[in-house]
């Protein structure tokens, strides 16, 4: 398996009034083909930005972005998608989802018939037959996720980026969703990068976890590594406190430590 | 005392109306959390705005009665009803970035609502939220959605309500910050006449933090049972899914 990006010192200033705060601080990774990474981490420790700037959304202030051996994104082939936790408003409310994903599928490809491979995707996703004609504002937040998901998956990314996909979803729908992307990983050899703060869900998910604390990676590796033997103090914490049961001194002190 | 007794809420639709919620009838007593969980788009977002009576209601019919210490919400004046929504019973919504203006610093948030700095930083300090100085010269778009939830947390705590509604109190942030605003809801809950009522998939947060838990299904809510027994309910076919899926994922 060939490596499909790599990031090298990756930093994102911005700036407020005469100050320039730093998001991103010399984030390097590289992802092979076929992957699932997670990337979990603090609140507000840059994670979205980091997303946004891999698929080209924000433009990063220094660093090098290796995307299947370029440096520069195929402008008119978006090969990295984003799914984004609010995901009905990538869809317009007004017009029939099917519309939609058959009008991406033309769009970025020269499929030869367009209708069967929107019936492959809405397969393939558990979209049924009933909400193909309804439009966006007529679906849950479940199934607009998964409208999102088929019109991502009609552009033939190469890499699909999930911004938080589970949260606020009940356990049935984590359930699903984590069977389907574990089958579109598969079927569709798209590689994947998944936000989450839920690290259960990421160890279910990703062969590899990144840590992100305060715009820097402070911990990468194996699934089962991270897990088994976390070496930060801040993953450590990140673990210890997923029970919800620590005092507040321990709180307290344990953030100290990291 | 929040004791609600909805007997339909109705959403209109083009032609007719469509029941979102049937029969809901429970009350919270002070000192207590009580939690709904269930599926997405099963109502739970909807129910915990109508007690309040924030639905929209050119699109809601309600048809019942919600009394807060014996008043019926739901027939008070408007002065009275903001009165209640601006010093009783407060909300922290799920998109809390959302919640504010974006044209406005939060420092305009804070100097509103109390002069008394001391508190203001104690609960910043509590939730591991920047100082004063720095905090009320940021604009709600430079802080992170978990960050603004959380400022959204610590502005309800200083009007001193006697109830706070949460709506996925954990989505978006990580589980040291969840666990402290688990400690500082059951610090509120726990004191003079307040208590809590929160909306959340969480089921482990939802455990450690409840007193009581109830499952809404299909507009349809169950009564609200003990935390042991409802994690051992077999008899609700409907329920039991729901959990397994939960061992499942967890």
């Amino acid at each position: 398996m060939g490596e499909i990006l790599k990031l090298e010192n990756i930093s994102y200033l911005v700036r407020s009034g005469k100050k320039t705060i730093q998001i991103l601080d010399s984030i390097n990774f590289n992802l092979e083909e076929n992957n699932i990474l997670g990337i979990s981490g603090e609140s507000g420790s840059g994670k979205t930005t980091l997303a946004k700037i891999i698929a080209g959304v924000l433009p990063k202030t220094e660093g090098e972005i290796i995307f299947s051996g370029k440096n520069t994104l195929n402008k008119k082939k978006r090969p990295i998608q984003i799914l984004f936790q609010n995901n009905g408003e990538i869809l317009n409310p007004l017009r029939e989802i099917d519309k939609i994903v058959e009008e991406a599928i033309i769009i970025s490809s020269s499929e030869y018939n367009p209708r069967s491979k929107m019936e492959e995707i809405f397969n393939s996703i558990n979209f049924p037959g009933h909400l193909w004609k309804r439009k966006g504002y007529e679906l849950s937040g479940g199934e607009q996720q998964r409208a999102a998901l088929a019109r991502i998956l009609a552009a033939n990314p190469e890499l699909l980026i999930l911004d938080e996909p589970f949260s606020a979803q009940d356990p049935e729908s984590q359930l699903n969703l984590l069977n389907l992307f574990l089958s579109i990983n598969k079927k569709f050899n798209i590689t994947m990068i998944c936000i989450a703060h839920n690290l259960r869900i990421l160890q279910k998910l990703c062969s590899k976890i990144i840590i992100l604390y305060d715009g820097e990676i402070i911990e990468e590796g194996k699934t089962e590594e991270i897990f088994n033997s976390p070496k930060h103090p801040y993953t450590k914490f990140l673990l210890k406190a997923e029970n919800y049961d620590l005092s507040y001194e321990e709180l307290k002190y344990e953030r100290k430590q990291s | 005392m929040l004791d609600v007794a909805i007997k339909n809420l109705l959403l209109k639709r083009r032609n007719g109306f469509r029941t979102v919620l049937k029969d809901i009838s429970f009350s919270i007593p002070v000192n207590n959390i009580f939690t709904i969980v269930g599926k997405n788009g099963s109502g739970k977002s909807t129910l915990i705005k109508s007690l309040t009576d924030l639905l929209d209601k050119r699109f809601y019919k309600i048809d019942g009665q919600i009394l807060f210490n014996s008043q019926d919400i739901l027939l008070l004046k408007k002065n009275e009803l903001m009165e209640l929504r601006q010093k009783k019973i407060k909300y922290v919504f799920q998109d809390a970035i959302n919640s504010f203006d974006h044209l406005k610093k939060f420092g305009y948030y804070f100097n509103k609502l109390t002069k008394n700095l001391e508190e203001t930083e104690e609960l910043l300090n509590f939730f591991f939220l920047p100082d004063p100085g720095i905090l009320f010269k940021l604009y709600p778009y430079e802080v992170s959605g978990g960050m603004a939830q959380r400022i959204s947390l610590v502005l309800v705590l200083l009007t001193h309500p006697q109830i706070i509604i949460l709506d996925e109190p954990t989505s978006g942030i990580d589980s040291p910050i969840a666990s402290l605003v688990l400690l500082k809801l059951k610090e509120f809950a726990s004191s003079a006449n307040n208590s809590v009522l929160l909306v959340t998939q969480d089921l482990l947060f939802a455990k450690r933090i409840s007193n009581k838990i109830a499952f809404l299904f299909d507009g349809n809510l169950t009564e609200f049972f003990s935390v042991p027994d409802f994690f051992d309910n077999s008899n609700n076919e409907k329920l039991n899914l729901f959990l397994n899926s939960y061992t499942e994922i967890s």
